[in-house]
């Protein structure tokens, strides 16, 4: 009877309020506000909303039910698609690689902390500008291109990735670094026999993820940096030639590549787990 | 001969945290000392000291003749490879295999090209199989050590201090996480290797029977200082009682005592 007595005396809360969540609230109704307050303020000009609405809707299905090639063959159009997934490719393996040594620098548990601090800083930084200004910045060098757009797309990967890596090397179990230690391994020897080997699947799919998001990249820096591929020829086809149809194709080859994307990683992550991850 | 040499050794934490108070001993060749006290009293900061897991604020530690706290790069190496330790969780490498966790113990004698590639030589996986086989985990040589039990994860452990070659074990409540009757198998594989082996052990314990039936001598610590030093059978209740600052009555000793009469 006690415990009924004191339930009822006032009602159990199971959160406690804490100032975080007190922040979060005041951002999510100070975003409701400005998201109301644009819609209300927001000019229209002369355009007919209804009628450029009915446009849109009748453009997209123009794109996605009526695609067919006119200017490109189905070949070029498979060589456009293999340019842009190895522009992708190529900056991520790049980006990894740098990543995974710096990342080793950045992280707390395996440097010290003034070195994690200018790392993690100094990749913050390359973080902060997207990776269309680091490409049209290497481009001043280079000029725009096939070399500023892999330059710049491999600079913003390192970025992303020695943080991803970092933070999956920080995770690591403290007590296994110690054994290793104690047992009079070296630094290097800590990191390949100990670090990398748990931490080799979470890299993996840290990998494929930025693997995704250069490839959607690439089909961008196609179009404004000129580096060529499927994002050129879309280019061309939507704003040059003014060809729904074809730019439909396009859509679709790259849709159907980042399902195959997607369903390989899958794949490759259950096969590296059977052998290295739980 | 002494193999250990712990001289007034003060080890602090910031400026307010005394974690080791004026700690002297001295451990003899293939002795096997058992180091009790309450959590905190500084048990696991002693062992770590000895092998420079951590430095000490001042003091010397002696080990073979060479002073500890001055060793730095290929010198520290080399001392850590004359010492094996056993830790309470283990410490494995779960994603490796057994025998590739053994062979760990052999990273200190090897350059860092070696280490990193993990090139071993034959002699030392016939080593590391020949100890695995006396500690009964030839079976599960190939298994990755997530798929062990508690108990045979810390036999791989104490396989892997032993691959070292080590001429004393540090073991940091060694049976803290395992059941009773692992607990018991991992005792009786220490006092094996300490009796036929005549390697010196040094073992951090919380259970105060398993160290009176286990050890030559007890260290009894208390708030960073050395409350007791000797025999098992030495040891008075009321000594007991004040290694770990409590009444007659509190302690689950008390309880035993009663069942037992």
């Amino acid at each position: 009877m006690e415990v009924t007595a004191s339930a009822s005396a006032s009602r159990i809360k199971i959160r406690q309020r804490s100032h975080a969540s007190a922040v979060l609230q005041i951002t999510l109704l100070s975003l409701t506000l400005l998201t109301i307050y644009g819609l209300i303020t927001i000019d229209s000009r002369n355009v007919d909303v209804f009628a450029a609405l009915g446009d849109m809707i009748n453009n997209f299905r123009i794109v996605f039910t009526e695609p067919r090639l006119e200017k490109l063959s189905w070949f070029d159009l498979l060589r456009e698609l293999m340019i842009t997934v190895s522009l992708g490719l190529l900056t991520t393996v790049i980006g990894a690689v740098f990543a995974l040594f710096l990342a080793l620098f950045a992280a707390q548990n395996l440097a010290p902390r003034r070195v994690n601090d200018a790392v993690k800083a100094l990749m913050a930084f390359v973080r902060a500008v997207p990776t269309v200004l680091w490409v049209l910045f290497f481009a001043v060098a280079a000029g725009l291109g096939s070399v500023a757009a892999v330059v710049g797309m491999a600079f913003h990967s390192v970025g992303y990735l020695v943080k991803a890596y970092a933070e999956t090397f920080e995770e690591l179990d403290a007590g296994v670094l110690e054994a290793l230690r104690a047992s009079g391994a070296n630094w290097w020897q800590t990191v390949f026999q100990a670090v990398l080997p748990s931490s080799a699947s979470a890299l993996l799919s840290w990998t494929f993820v930025r693997f995704e998001i250069n490839f959607s990249v690439a089909i961008a820096m196609g179009a404004t940096a000129g580096a060529g591929g499927i994002g050129y020829d879309m280019f061309m086809a939507s704003a040059f030639y003014l060809d729904l149809r074809e730019l439909g194709m396009f859509t679709y080859a790259v849709l159907l590549f980042a399902i195959l994307l997607e369903w390989s990683a899958t794949r490759l992550k259950v096969t590296v787990g059977a052998r290295r991850s739980y | 001969m002494t193999i250990l040499e712990v001289d007034s050794v003060i080890k602090r934490y910031g400026t307010e945290t005394v974690a080791l108070d004026n700690v002297s001993f001295s451990v003899q060749p293939g002795e096997f000392v058992a180091i009790i006290g309450p959590s905190g009293a500084g048990k696991s900061t002693l062992l770590r000291c000895i092998n420079r897991l951590i430095d000490v604020t001042s003091g010397d530690i002696r080990f073979a003749g060479v002073s500890v706290p001055q060793l730095r790069g290929a010198a520290l190496r080399r001392h850590r490879t004359q010492i094996g330790m056993i830790f309470q969780h283990y410490n494995l490498v779960n994603r490796l295999s057994v025998i590739e966790n053994v062979l760990h113990g052999r990273l200190g004698y090897k350059n860092t090209l070696q280490g990193i590639l993990g090139l071993y030589s034959e002699q030392e996986k016939r080593d590391a199989v020949r100890i695995l086989e006396t500690l009964g985990l030839t079976e599960q040589m190939y298994k990755r050590c997530d798929q062990l039990s508690g108990g045979q994860k810390q036999r791989v452990g104490i396989a892997r201090a032993l691959v070292q070659k080590p001429k004393m074990l540090l073991c940091d409540e060694p049976i803290a996480s395992l059941d009773p009757s692992s607990a018991k198998v991992i005792m009786d594989t220490l006092q094996d290797i300490n009796r036929t082996m005549g390697i010196t052990v040094l073992v951090n314990l919380h259970q105060v029977d398993v160290a009176l039936h286990y050890a030559e001598r007890i260290i009894g610590v208390n708030k960073g200082r050395i409350i007791y030093d000797g025999a098992p059978h030495a040891l008075s209740n009321a000594q007991i009682y004040q290694i770990y600052g409590s009444e007659a009555g509190e302690l689950i000793l008390d309880l035993k005592e009663r069942y037992a009469a």
